[in-house]
C-alpha cells in the first residue's frame, strides 16, 4: 500500500543525483520541482501540481534524479514503491498512456538535442530521405534494400521529385539483384557489408534456391512495370503486372501486382474492369495492404462512370478506415470534394 | 519475455534475415515486438551505414512513430530470419487492454532512453575531447555491470575504438589518437577486442575537473 507522508515546509523529498526507487503524487500542499535546463544551464522552476506523479522516469528507469523535490508549504504525499506503482497504473491504463506520450515526446526532443550536438541534424525532409535511402543501398548494389526503400518511395510519393528518378534505379536494382544473385560475389564481405541477397548457403538451399530467383524475376518485372505505369504507360505495364499475377511464382509481388493491374485499368478508363477486378482482389486478400487505395480506386471508376452516389459510398468508407493524415485519406478528401463540386 | 503472447498471433509476421523492416523517413503507423530472431537498427550517415543497435527477442522497436505520428528515425533490418508481433494504432489499444504490462514496460524503456540520451548530451558537450572520451567509459561503466569487488577500479570494456568514437561524437582517428595517449600515460590498455581502464576513479576526477571547468 502506498505510504500517505507529511513534509514539512522547505524540507526536500529528495535532491537531484539522489538514487530513489520511490514514485510521488501530491495530495495536498506545495511541492517545487528544481532542475537546471541541460542546454542554457539555466535553473528551471515547475510547482508540482496536485494528484501529479512524480519521480517516475527515474524511479522506472533506475537512474539518479533529475530533479531536487523542494516542499514550499507543509505537504501531504503519497508514496508509491515500483511495484506499487505499477499495480495502480495497470489498473488505470489512461495513466500510462498519458505518461507515454509525455515520455515519448521528451525522448524525441531530447533525441533532437543529441543530433544537433553531432551535427546531424536532419535537413532533407522526410521525401528526400526516404530517397537517398534507396539510392545508397542501390549504389552500394545492395539491390534487395534498394528496391524496399525506392518502392516505398514511389508508393509514398507516386509523383514526387524523384520519382522518375526512383523508378528507374528501382528497374536496375531489379536488374541487379537478378544478376548478382547466383552469385556470392560479395559474400567474403564483412558482415556489416554483406549484400541482403547473399544466396542460403545452409542446407535447406536445395528447397530455396528455385524459389529465390523467382523471388527476383518478379521483382524485377513488378519494378519495370511500376517505372512503365509512372511513364504512364499503363497498358504495357498491365501487361507485365498480369504476367506476375498469373506466374504466381512469389506471393507478395502477385498481390501487389494485382493491385497495380487495377490501377492501370483505372487510367486506362476501363472502370467496369476496374471495379471488377479491384472488388475481386478486396475479397481475395481482405488484409491486403494496398486496401484503402483499392477502395479508393473503385471509387474513382464510380465516378469515371459518372455514378457519383457509390463513388461517394466508397469515398466515405475509406474516410472510416484511414487514419486523417494518411495520403489516401487526402487523396479521398480531394475527390469528395470534386463530387461535391460537380453536385453544385 | 515470459507474458503469454499467444492471443497477439494474429498480429505476427516473419523477415527473412536481410529484409528491410521500415526504412527511415517512411511513416510510421506501427511498432514491433520481437518474438525471435534478431533485427539491427541502422542510419545512413553520409556515405556509411552505421549499425546504431542490435535488437534481441522481448526488444520493442517503431514505438516512437506510433505515438507521435512522425517520421521513422532509423531503418531497421531482419539481422536473422525474424518473427515479430506487429501492432499499429488501432490494435494497440487491444494491446494495451490484453497485456498493460507490456506497454508499461515500454514506458520503462523510455524512461530509460530519456535518461541515455540526456547522458549523452553530457558527454557531447565537455569541451575537452580528452574528458569526453573518459565520459564514454563513464558512461558504459554505469549501463554495465557491478563488479563483484567493489573497490576494484579495473574496468574491462568489449567496446570497439569505433564505439567509443561513436558515443564521444568524434571521428574514429581521433578516438584512436586519444586512445593512445591514454595508453601512453598508462591509464588505459589496448587489447584485441577489449579496451582496459585501469582507474575508473581516475576518469570520474577527469570528466569532473573538466566539466566544472
Amino acid at each position: 500500500m502506498p505510504k500517505a507522508t507529511q513534509y514539512k515546509s522547505s524540507s526536500v523529498i529528495y535532491f537531484q543525483g539522489d538514487v530513489g526507487d520511490k514514485i510521488f503524487i501530491l495530495k495536498g500542499g506545495k511541492v517545487l520541482s528544481k532542475t537546471n535546463d541541460i542546454e542554457t544551464k539555466e535553473e528551471i522552476n515547475e510547482l508540482v501540481a496536485p494528484g501529479e506523479f512524480f519521480g517516475v522516469k527515474s524511479a522506472l528507469g533506475r537512474y539518479p534524479r533529475d530533479e531536487t523535490a523542494l516542499v514550499l508549504s507543509d505537504s501531504e504525499v503519497l508514496v508509491f514503491t515500483v511495484p506499487e506503482f505499477e499495480q495502480l497504473v495497470l489498473a488505470n491504463t489512461r495513466i500510462i498512456m498519458k505518461m507515454l506520450k509525455v515520455f515519448s515526446n521528451q525522448l524525441r526532443r531530447m533525441h533532437g538535442k543529441v543530433q544537433n550536438l553531432i551535427g546531424k541534424g536532419s535537413t532533407k525532409d522526410a521525401e528526400e530521405g526516404l530517397f537517398s535511402i534507396g539510392e545508397y543501398y542501390f549504389t552500394n548494389r545492395q539491390y534487395k534494400s534498394a528496391i524496399h526503400a525506392l518502392a516505398r518511395y514511389l508508393t509514398l510519393y507516386p509523383s514526387g521529385r524523384y520519382a522518375a528518378e526512383a523508378s528507374d534505379m528501382a528497374r536496375k536494382a531489379g536488374q541487379g539483384a537478378s544478376k548478382f544473385d547466383s552469385t556470392a560475389m560479395f559474400a567474403a564481405a564483412g558482415a556489416d557489408d554483406e549484400p541482403d541477397f547473399a544466396p542460403p548457403t545452409a542446407a535447406p538451399a536445395a528447397a530455396a534456391a528455385p524459389a529465390a530467383p523467382a523471388e527476383t524475376v518478379s521483382a524485377k518485372g513488378f519494378f519495370e512495370a511500376v517505372a512503365l505505369a509512372n511513364q504512364e504507360k499503363y497498358l504495357d505495364a498491365f501487361k507485365i503486372f498480369q504476367k506476375i499475377v498469373t506466374t504466381n511464382a512469389d506471393p507478395e509481388h502477385s498481390a501487389k501486382a494485382e493491385f497495380e493491374m487495377g490501377r492501370c485499368l483505372v487510367f486506362l478508363t476501363k472502370y467496369d474492369e476496374a471495379i471488377k477486378h479491384l472488388t475481386g482482389l478486396i475479397q481475395k486478400y481482405p488484409k491486403h495492404p494496398d486496401l484503402k487505395d483499392a477502395l479508393y480506386f473503385i471509387g474513382r471508376s464510380y465516378q469515371g462512370k459518372n455514378d457519383n452516389t457509390w463513388a461517394r459510398n466508397f469515398y466515405t468508407k475509406i474516410l472510416n478506415l484511414a487514419g486523417e493524415d494518411e495520403p489516401v485519406a487526402v487523396k479521398t478528401r480531394k475527390a469528395l470534394k470534386e463530387l461535391e463540386g460537380v453536385a453544385g | 519475455m515470459s507474458l503469454d503472447l499467444s492471443v497477439f498471433n494474429r498480429f505476427a509476421i516473419t523477415k527473412r534475415a536481410g529484409d528491410i523492416i521500415f526504412c527511415e523517413f517512411e511513416p510510421g503507423d506501427a511498432f514491433y515486438l520481437i518474438q525471435s530472431g534478431k533485427v539491427k537498427i541502422v542510419k545512413i550517415v553520409g556515405d556509411l551505414e552505421k549499425t546504431l543497435d542490435i535488437l534481441n527477442p522481448g526488444e520493442f522497436f517503431g514505438e516512437m512513430a506510433l505515438l507521435e505520428e512522425a517520421p521513422r528515425s532509423a531503418t531497421t533490418i531482419a539481422l536473422t530470419d525474424v518473427k515479430l508481433l506487429e501492432f499499429n494504432r488501432a490494435n494497440f489499444e487491444v494491446l494495451m487492454q490484453g497485456q498493460p504490462q507490456i506497454v508499461l514496460n515500454l514506458l520503462k524503456l523510455f524512461s530509460k532512453r530519456i535518461y541515455d540520451q540526456k547522458r549523452r548530451f553530457m558527454i557531447l558537450t565537455l569541451d575537452d575531447i580528452q574528458a569526453r572520451v573518459a565520459d564514454v567509459f563513464l558512461m558504459l561503466d554505469e549501463n554495465g555491470p557491478r563488479p563483484i569487488d567493489p573497490t576494484d577500479n579495473t574496468r574491462n570494456f568489449a567496446n570497439s575504438v569505433d564505439d567509443i568514437a561513436h558515443w564521444a561524437g568524434i571521428s574514429p582517428a581521433k578516438a584512436s589518437e586519444v586512445l593512445k595517449q591514454f595508453a601512453n600515460q598508462r591509464r588505459v590498455e589496448i587489447q584485441q577486442g577489449k579496451i582496459i581502464v585501469k582507474n575508473i576513479m581516475d576518469f570520474h576526477r577527469l570528466v569532473k575537473s573538466k566539466r566544472q571547468g
